[in-house]
Protein backbone atom coordinates (compact mmCIF):
# COMPACT_ATOMS: atom_id res chain seq x y z
CA UNK A 1 0.00 0.00 0.00
CA UNK A 2 0.97 3.66 -0.49
CA UNK A 3 -0.17 7.09 -0.06
CA UNK A 4 -0.95 7.17 -4.22
CA UNK A 5 -4.19 4.42 -3.94
CA UNK A 6 -6.19 2.96 -1.20
CA UNK A 7 -8.13 -0.30 -0.99
CA UNK A 8 -11.24 -0.53 1.55
CA UNK A 9 -14.88 -1.57 1.71
CA UNK A 10 -17.72 0.31 2.52
CA UNK A 11 -18.50 -1.78 5.62
CA UNK A 12 -14.89 -0.21 7.07
CA UNK A 13 -16.71 3.55 7.35
CA UNK A 14 -17.64 4.64 10.31
CA UNK A 15 -21.19 4.81 10.57
CA UNK A 16 -22.54 8.02 11.57
CA UNK A 17 -25.99 8.82 13.15
CA UNK A 18 -27.96 12.02 11.65
CA UNK A 19 -28.74 13.96 15.25
CA UNK A 20 -32.46 12.91 14.82
CA UNK A 21 -31.38 9.27 14.56
CA UNK A 22 -33.14 8.25 11.37
CA UNK A 23 -30.19 8.40 8.86
CA UNK A 24 -26.35 6.53 9.00
CA UNK A 25 -23.70 7.93 7.01
CA UNK A 26 -20.22 6.12 5.69
CA UNK A 27 -18.47 8.93 4.85
CA UNK A 28 -16.95 7.99 2.14
CA UNK A 29 -15.51 11.54 0.67
CA UNK A 30 -13.91 12.53 3.64
CA UNK A 31 -12.13 9.28 4.85
CA UNK A 32 -10.18 9.06 1.59
CA UNK A 33 -9.89 12.49 0.96
CA UNK A 34 -11.52 12.38 -2.59
CA UNK A 35 -11.66 15.82 -4.45
CA UNK A 36 -13.69 15.99 -7.96
CA UNK A 37 -17.17 15.69 -6.12
CA UNK A 38 -19.17 14.12 -3.38
CA UNK A 39 -19.54 10.87 -3.03
CA UNK A 40 -20.47 9.40 0.26
CA UNK A 41 -22.49 5.88 1.56
CA UNK A 42 -25.46 5.26 3.07
CA UNK A 43 -26.81 3.16 5.43
CA UNK A 44 -30.73 1.75 5.68
CA UNK A 45 -29.41 -1.13 8.83
CA UNK A 46 -33.45 -2.41 9.33
CA UNK A 47 -36.19 -2.47 6.50
CA UNK A 48 -38.26 0.67 6.96
CA UNK A 49 -34.85 3.23 7.50
CA UNK A 50 -34.94 6.05 5.57
CA UNK A 51 -31.72 5.81 3.73
CA UNK A 52 -31.83 8.96 1.70
CA UNK A 53 -33.66 11.83 2.94
CA UNK A 54 -36.30 13.96 1.62
CA UNK A 55 -34.64 16.87 0.10
CA UNK A 56 -34.17 18.47 -3.34
CA UNK A 57 -30.47 19.51 -4.71
CA UNK A 58 -31.78 23.06 -4.39
CA UNK A 59 -28.17 24.57 -5.29
CA UNK A 60 -28.40 22.74 -8.69
CA UNK A 61 -26.40 19.94 -7.99
CA UNK A 62 -27.42 16.35 -9.58
CA UNK A 63 -27.29 13.39 -8.15
CA UNK A 64 -26.55 9.44 -8.94
CA UNK A 65 -27.64 6.94 -6.28
CA UNK A 66 -26.77 3.75 -6.37
CA UNK A 67 -27.77 0.63 -4.71
CA UNK A 68 -24.96 -1.90 -3.40
CA UNK A 69 -26.74 -4.13 -1.83
CA UNK A 70 -29.96 -4.62 0.03
CA UNK A 71 -32.90 -3.17 -1.56
CA UNK A 72 -34.59 0.45 -1.68
CA UNK A 73 -37.47 1.86 -2.41
CA UNK A 74 -36.84 5.39 -3.62
CA UNK A 75 -39.44 8.06 -4.76
CA UNK A 76 -38.23 10.23 -7.02
CA UNK A 77 -40.97 13.51 -7.72
CA UNK A 78 -44.20 11.80 -8.71
CA UNK A 79 -42.19 8.56 -9.76
CA UNK A 80 -41.51 5.23 -7.31
CA UNK A 81 -38.61 3.19 -8.06
CA UNK A 82 -37.90 -0.46 -6.28
CA UNK A 83 -34.23 -0.79 -6.59
CA UNK A 84 -32.35 -3.92 -6.49
CA UNK A 85 -28.57 -4.14 -6.46
CA UNK A 86 -27.19 -2.60 -9.07
CA UNK A 87 -30.17 -0.08 -10.03
CA UNK A 88 -28.45 3.38 -10.59
CA UNK A 89 -31.09 6.35 -9.81
CA UNK A 90 -30.57 9.71 -11.30
CA UNK A 91 -32.09 12.73 -9.69
CA UNK A 92 -31.92 16.05 -11.97
CA UNK A 93 -31.34 19.57 -9.80
CA UNK A 94 -34.21 20.53 -7.78
CA UNK A 95 -36.33 17.20 -8.26
CA UNK A 96 -37.71 16.12 -4.80
CA UNK A 97 -36.32 12.44 -3.95
CA UNK A 98 -35.85 10.12 -1.01
CA UNK A 99 -35.58 6.55 -0.35
CA UNK A 100 -36.33 3.83 2.06
CA UNK A 101 -34.70 0.81 2.65
CA UNK A 102 -37.21 -2.37 1.62
CA UNK A 103 -34.56 -4.73 3.39
CA UNK A 104 -32.23 -5.16 6.18
CA UNK A 105 -28.82 -3.90 5.31
CA UNK A 106 -29.70 -1.40 2.59
CA UNK A 107 -26.31 0.15 0.95
CA UNK A 108 -26.37 3.19 -1.01
CA UNK A 109 -24.08 5.24 -2.50
CA UNK A 110 -25.06 9.21 -3.68
CA UNK A 111 -22.51 10.73 -6.22
CA UNK A 112 -23.25 14.40 -6.47
CA UNK A 113 -22.36 17.65 -7.94
CA UNK A 114 -23.01 20.96 -9.95
CA UNK A 115 -22.87 20.59 -13.72
CA UNK A 116 -20.47 23.34 -15.35
CA UNK A 117 -18.43 24.17 -11.44
CA UNK A 118 -15.60 23.10 -9.84
CA UNK A 119 -16.76 21.18 -6.42
CA UNK A 120 -15.53 21.86 -3.27
CA UNK A 121 -15.94 20.14 0.04
CA UNK A 122 -20.25 21.65 1.29
CA UNK A 123 -19.94 22.16 4.81
CA UNK A 124 -22.52 19.75 5.68
CA UNK A 125 -20.15 17.15 5.72
CA UNK A 126 -18.35 18.52 8.46
CA UNK A 127 -21.63 19.47 10.20
CA UNK A 128 -23.09 16.35 10.37
CA UNK A 129 -19.86 14.52 11.55
CA UNK A 130 -19.40 16.97 14.38
CA UNK A 131 -23.05 16.25 15.49
CA UNK A 132 -22.56 12.58 15.58
CA UNK A 133 -19.13 13.11 17.42
CA UNK A 134 -21.07 14.92 19.48
CA UNK A 135 -23.67 12.41 20.13
CA UNK A 136 -21.65 9.89 20.17
CA UNK A 137 -19.99 11.61 23.27
CA UNK A 138 -17.22 13.46 21.58
CA UNK A 139 -18.12 16.74 21.67
CA UNK A 140 -14.62 18.31 22.04
CA UNK A 141 -13.50 16.49 18.74
CA UNK A 142 -17.05 17.74 16.83
CA UNK A 143 -16.49 21.12 18.75
CA UNK A 144 -13.07 21.31 16.72
CA UNK A 145 -14.62 20.65 13.46
CA UNK A 146 -17.30 22.87 13.95
CA UNK A 147 -14.60 25.64 14.60
CA UNK A 148 -12.27 24.56 11.49
CA UNK A 149 -15.37 23.99 9.26
CA UNK A 150 -16.51 27.76 10.11
CA UNK A 151 -12.90 29.30 9.28
CA UNK A 152 -13.15 27.41 5.98
CA UNK A 153 -16.49 28.25 4.89
CA UNK A 154 -16.65 31.67 6.35
CA UNK A 155 -19.62 34.36 5.57
CA UNK A 156 -22.28 31.88 5.66
CA UNK A 157 -25.50 32.30 7.73
CA UNK A 158 -25.77 28.02 8.13
CA UNK A 159 -21.99 27.73 9.09
CA UNK A 160 -22.80 29.55 12.65
CA UNK A 161 -26.67 28.81 13.08
CA UNK A 162 -25.49 25.11 12.97
CA UNK A 163 -22.66 25.84 15.42
CA UNK A 164 -25.23 27.64 17.53
CA UNK A 165 -27.58 24.45 17.14
CA UNK A 166 -24.21 22.36 18.71
CA UNK A 167 -23.80 24.91 21.49
CA UNK A 168 -27.16 24.89 22.20
CA UNK A 169 -27.30 21.17 22.39
CA UNK A 170 -23.85 20.66 24.38
CA UNK A 171 -25.69 23.52 26.86
CA UNK A 172 -23.11 26.49 26.40
CA UNK A 173 -25.84 28.68 26.03
CA UNK A 174 -23.31 31.52 25.49
CA UNK A 175 -21.67 30.54 22.94
CA UNK A 176 -25.15 29.46 20.98
CA UNK A 177 -26.01 32.90 21.12
CA UNK A 178 -23.00 34.01 19.74
CA UNK A 179 -23.00 32.06 16.72
CA UNK A 180 -26.89 32.58 16.37
CA UNK A 181 -26.01 36.27 16.52
CA UNK A 182 -23.70 35.97 13.90
CA UNK A 183 -26.31 33.88 12.09
CA UNK A 184 -29.26 36.65 12.76
CA UNK A 185 -26.89 39.58 11.44
CA UNK A 186 -26.39 37.83 8.04
CA UNK A 187 -29.94 36.33 7.10
CA UNK A 188 -32.33 38.12 9.87
CA UNK A 189 -35.12 36.81 7.94
CA UNK A 190 -34.14 33.14 7.26
CA UNK A 191 -32.86 33.13 11.15
CA UNK A 192 -36.25 33.97 11.88
CA UNK A 193 -37.77 31.54 9.79
CA UNK A 194 -35.61 28.47 11.36
CA UNK A 195 -34.29 28.89 14.52
CA UNK A 196 -38.28 29.58 16.59
CA UNK A 197 -39.20 26.00 15.24
CA UNK A 198 -35.69 24.23 15.54
CA UNK A 199 -36.17 21.72 18.63
CA UNK A 200 -32.36 22.08 18.89
CA UNK A 201 -32.64 25.65 20.33
CA UNK A 202 -35.83 24.81 22.64
CA UNK A 203 -33.95 25.04 25.84
CA UNK A 204 -33.06 29.05 24.94
CA UNK A 205 -36.39 29.90 24.44
CA UNK A 206 -36.82 31.04 28.05
CA UNK A 207 -33.25 33.50 28.04
CA UNK A 208 -33.78 36.96 27.48
CA UNK A 209 -31.22 36.84 24.56
CA UNK A 210 -33.68 34.87 22.55
CA UNK A 211 -36.04 37.48 23.10
CA UNK A 212 -34.19 40.30 22.25
CA UNK A 213 -33.24 38.58 19.02
CA UNK A 214 -36.49 37.37 18.45
CA UNK A 215 -39.19 39.04 20.45
CA UNK B 1 -35.27 8.09 -18.18
CA UNK B 2 -34.37 8.53 -14.20
CA UNK B 3 -33.45 5.00 -13.59
CA UNK B 4 -31.45 1.96 -15.07
CA UNK B 5 -30.38 -1.45 -13.96
CA UNK B 6 -26.63 -2.25 -14.53
CA UNK B 7 -27.58 -4.80 -16.71
CA UNK B 8 -29.81 -2.54 -18.75
CA UNK B 9 -27.08 0.08 -19.96
CA UNK B 10 -25.86 -0.56 -23.53
CA UNK B 11 -23.07 -2.92 -23.46
CA UNK B 12 -20.21 -1.80 -25.56
CA UNK B 13 -17.34 -4.48 -26.12
CA UNK B 14 -13.72 -2.36 -26.66
CA UNK B 15 -10.91 -3.97 -28.24
CA UNK B 16 -9.12 -3.67 -24.90
CA UNK B 17 -11.08 -6.54 -24.18
CA UNK B 18 -13.60 -5.88 -21.68
CA UNK B 19 -17.59 -4.59 -21.74
CA UNK B 20 -18.00 -0.41 -21.18
CA UNK B 21 -21.65 0.21 -20.13
CA UNK B 22 -21.95 3.97 -20.19
CA UNK B 23 -23.89 5.70 -17.57
CA UNK B 24 -22.86 9.38 -17.79
CA UNK B 25 -24.43 9.34 -21.35
CA UNK B 26 -27.35 7.14 -20.41
CA UNK B 27 -28.57 9.57 -17.96
CA UNK B 28 -27.15 12.63 -19.84
CA UNK B 29 -25.06 13.36 -16.47
CA UNK B 30 -22.62 16.72 -16.58
CA UNK B 31 -21.31 17.29 -13.21
CA UNK B 32 -19.07 13.95 -12.77
CA UNK B 33 -17.95 10.93 -14.62
CA UNK B 34 -19.36 7.21 -14.05
CA UNK B 35 -19.27 4.47 -16.24
CA UNK B 36 -19.68 0.78 -15.55
CA UNK B 37 -17.62 -2.14 -17.06
CA UNK B 38 -17.93 -5.42 -17.45
CA UNK B 39 -15.80 -8.30 -18.27
CA UNK B 40 -14.85 -9.67 -21.77
CA UNK B 41 -13.89 -12.73 -23.49
CA UNK B 42 -10.25 -12.55 -21.85
CA UNK B 43 -11.76 -11.57 -18.32
CA UNK B 44 -10.12 -7.99 -18.18
CA UNK B 45 -12.40 -5.30 -16.77
CA UNK B 46 -10.22 -2.24 -16.07
CA UNK B 47 -8.03 -1.68 -18.65
CA UNK B 48 -4.43 -1.12 -18.01
CA UNK B 49 -3.39 2.70 -17.91
CA UNK B 50 -3.02 6.00 -15.35
CA UNK B 51 -4.81 9.14 -15.25
CA UNK B 52 -1.53 11.33 -16.67
CA UNK B 53 -3.31 12.63 -19.19
CA UNK B 54 -6.68 14.53 -17.71
CA UNK B 55 -5.33 14.01 -14.33
CA UNK B 56 -8.41 12.40 -12.84
CA UNK B 57 -8.77 10.89 -9.65
CA UNK B 58 -10.85 7.51 -9.61
CA UNK B 59 -12.67 5.24 -7.21
CA UNK B 60 -13.37 1.59 -8.80
CA UNK B 61 -16.39 -0.11 -6.80
CA UNK B 62 -17.43 -3.70 -6.78
CA UNK B 63 -20.92 -3.80 -7.70
CA UNK B 64 -21.33 -7.62 -8.50
CA UNK B 65 -18.66 -10.58 -8.30
CA UNK B 66 -14.94 -10.02 -7.80
CA UNK B 67 -12.14 -8.69 -9.45
CA UNK B 68 -8.33 -8.26 -8.96
CA UNK B 69 -7.40 -5.27 -9.22
CA UNK B 70 -3.39 -4.20 -9.76
CA UNK B 71 -2.37 -0.73 -9.03
CA UNK B 72 0.79 0.42 -8.65
CA UNK B 73 2.09 -3.25 -9.12
CA UNK B 74 0.16 -4.37 -5.94
CA UNK B 75 -2.19 -6.89 -6.46
CA UNK B 76 -5.89 -6.75 -4.51
CA UNK B 77 -8.69 -9.03 -4.63
CA UNK B 78 -11.85 -6.99 -4.45
CA UNK B 79 -15.57 -8.47 -3.48
CA UNK B 80 -18.87 -6.72 -3.53
CA UNK B 81 -18.81 -3.30 -1.59
CA UNK B 82 -14.96 -2.99 -1.83
CA UNK B 83 -13.43 0.04 -3.49
CA UNK B 84 -10.11 1.32 -4.92
CA UNK B 85 -9.12 4.86 -4.50
CA UNK B 86 -6.60 6.12 -6.83
CA UNK B 87 -5.59 9.68 -5.78
CA UNK B 88 -2.74 9.89 -8.02
CA UNK B 89 -3.54 9.97 -12.01
CA UNK B 90 0.01 8.43 -12.46
CA UNK B 91 -0.36 5.74 -11.09
CA UNK B 92 -0.66 2.45 -13.48
CA UNK B 93 -4.42 0.44 -12.69
CA UNK B 94 -5.99 -2.07 -14.01
CA UNK B 95 -8.43 -5.06 -12.81
CA UNK B 96 -9.38 -8.92 -14.42
CA UNK B 97 -12.92 -10.18 -13.39
CA UNK B 98 -12.79 -13.30 -11.27
CA UNK B 99 -16.33 -14.56 -11.78
CA UNK B 100 -18.67 -13.52 -15.21
CA UNK B 101 -21.00 -11.67 -13.53
CA UNK B 102 -18.88 -8.87 -12.03
CA UNK B 103 -19.22 -5.58 -12.33
CA UNK B 104 -17.11 -2.72 -11.90
CA UNK B 105 -18.45 1.20 -11.29
CA UNK B 106 -15.53 4.00 -12.02
CA UNK B 107 -16.59 7.28 -10.51
CA UNK B 108 -13.35 10.21 -11.54
CA UNK B 109 -12.93 13.59 -12.46
CA UNK B 110 -9.86 16.17 -11.67
CA UNK B 111 -9.99 18.08 -8.15
CA UNK B 112 -10.66 21.42 -8.42
CA UNK B 113 -11.88 21.65 -12.14
CA UNK B 114 -15.85 21.53 -13.44
CA UNK B 115 -15.94 18.22 -15.47
CA UNK B 116 -15.71 18.00 -19.21
CA UNK B 117 -17.19 14.95 -20.26
CA UNK B 118 -14.19 12.73 -21.46
CA UNK B 119 -13.35 12.47 -25.51
CA UNK B 120 -12.91 8.89 -25.35
CA UNK B 121 -16.52 8.61 -24.43
CA UNK B 122 -17.53 9.27 -27.97
CA UNK B 123 -15.13 7.41 -29.57
CA UNK B 124 -16.00 4.09 -27.69
CA UNK B 125 -20.08 4.92 -27.98
CA UNK B 126 -18.75 4.87 -31.71
CA UNK B 127 -17.07 1.64 -31.72
CA UNK B 128 -20.56 -0.31 -32.38
CA UNK B 129 -21.30 1.98 -35.51
CA UNK B 130 -17.77 1.68 -36.54
CA UNK B 131 -17.41 -2.06 -36.48
CA UNK B 132 -20.57 -2.36 -38.72
CA UNK B 133 -19.64 -0.03 -41.31
CA UNK B 134 -21.85 2.59 -40.56
CA UNK B 135 -19.63 5.05 -41.09
CA UNK B 136 -21.81 8.36 -41.25
CA UNK B 137 -23.45 7.32 -37.81
CA UNK B 138 -19.84 7.26 -35.91
CA UNK B 139 -19.08 10.35 -37.71
CA UNK B 140 -22.33 12.20 -36.21
CA UNK B 141 -21.34 10.52 -32.91
CA UNK B 142 -17.57 12.49 -33.52
CA UNK B 143 -19.17 16.06 -34.60
CA UNK B 144 -21.85 15.88 -31.81
CA UNK B 145 -19.10 15.44 -28.92
CA UNK B 146 -16.91 17.93 -31.01
CA UNK B 147 -19.67 20.92 -30.69
CA UNK B 148 -18.77 20.44 -26.63
CA UNK B 149 -14.99 20.06 -27.19
CA UNK B 150 -14.15 21.52 -30.34
CA UNK B 151 -10.20 21.67 -29.56
CA UNK B 152 -10.10 17.99 -28.17
CA UNK B 153 -7.15 16.82 -30.49
CA UNK B 154 -7.76 12.72 -29.66
CA UNK B 155 -11.90 13.55 -31.18
CA UNK B 156 -10.34 15.11 -34.48
CA UNK B 157 -8.16 12.15 -34.80
CA UNK B 158 -10.34 9.85 -34.16
CA UNK B 159 -13.09 11.60 -36.39
CA UNK B 160 -10.63 11.69 -39.37
CA UNK B 161 -10.33 8.09 -39.23
CA UNK B 162 -13.74 7.93 -39.52
CA UNK B 163 -14.17 10.60 -42.25
CA UNK B 164 -11.39 8.33 -44.05
CA UNK B 165 -13.08 4.91 -43.71
CA UNK B 166 -16.68 6.45 -44.46
CA UNK B 167 -15.17 7.88 -47.87
CA UNK B 168 -14.85 11.52 -46.86
CA UNK B 169 -11.00 12.20 -47.63
CA UNK B 170 -11.46 16.20 -47.34
CA UNK B 171 -13.16 16.08 -44.28
CA UNK B 172 -10.49 13.44 -42.80
CA UNK B 173 -6.90 15.89 -44.05
CA UNK B 174 -8.84 18.79 -42.73
CA UNK B 175 -9.50 17.36 -38.89
CA UNK B 176 -6.23 15.24 -39.06
CA UNK B 177 -4.49 18.68 -39.49
CA UNK B 178 -6.26 20.18 -36.88
CA UNK B 179 -5.19 17.37 -34.85
CA UNK B 180 -1.76 17.49 -35.55
CA UNK B 181 -1.90 21.35 -35.33
CA UNK B 182 -3.03 21.03 -31.36
CA UNK B 183 -0.80 18.16 -30.88
CA UNK B 184 1.82 17.11 -33.00
CA UNK B 185 1.64 13.26 -31.45
CA UNK B 186 -1.37 12.51 -33.69
CA UNK B 187 1.09 12.50 -36.84
CA UNK B 188 3.10 9.76 -35.56
CA UNK B 189 -0.11 8.03 -34.95
CA UNK B 190 -1.29 8.54 -38.48
CA UNK B 191 1.73 7.48 -40.05
CA UNK B 192 1.06 3.78 -38.53
CA UNK B 193 -2.44 3.91 -38.56
CA UNK B 194 -4.55 1.88 -41.23
CA UNK B 195 -7.30 3.98 -40.76
CA UNK B 196 -5.88 6.15 -43.16
CA UNK B 197 -4.56 3.87 -45.51
CA UNK B 198 -7.41 5.54 -48.07
CA UNK B 199 -5.89 9.05 -47.84
CA UNK B 200 -2.01 8.35 -47.50
CA UNK B 201 -1.38 9.08 -51.14
CA UNK B 202 -3.89 12.41 -50.75
CA UNK B 203 -2.01 15.56 -51.36
CA UNK B 204 -1.74 17.15 -47.94
CA UNK B 205 -1.58 14.20 -45.95
CA UNK B 206 0.90 14.90 -43.17
CA UNK B 207 4.38 13.24 -43.68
Amino acid sequence: MNDGYRVLSLDDLERLKSTDGTLTLLPLRRTIGFRPFGVNAWLGERAGDRVIERHRERDGDEELYVVVRGRATFTLGEETIDALPGTLVHAPPGTLREAIAAEDDTLVVAVGAKPGKAWEPAAWEDFYVAFAHRAAGRADEGRALVVDTLRRHPGTWQGPYNAACFEALEGDDDAAFEHLGVAFDRAPALICKYAPADADFDRLHGDPRWQELFG
Amino acid sequence: MTHAHVDELDRIELADGFEWRPVRRRFGIRAFGVNAYAPGATGQIVEEHSESMLGHQEIYLVLRGRARFTVDGNDHELAPGELVFVRHPSLQRSAVALTDDTIVLALGGKPGSAHEPSAWEAMFAAVPAAREGRWADAIRMHEEALVEQPNSAPLLYNLACMESRGGRPLDALLHLTRAIALDAKWAEHAAKDTDFDPIRSEPGFPS
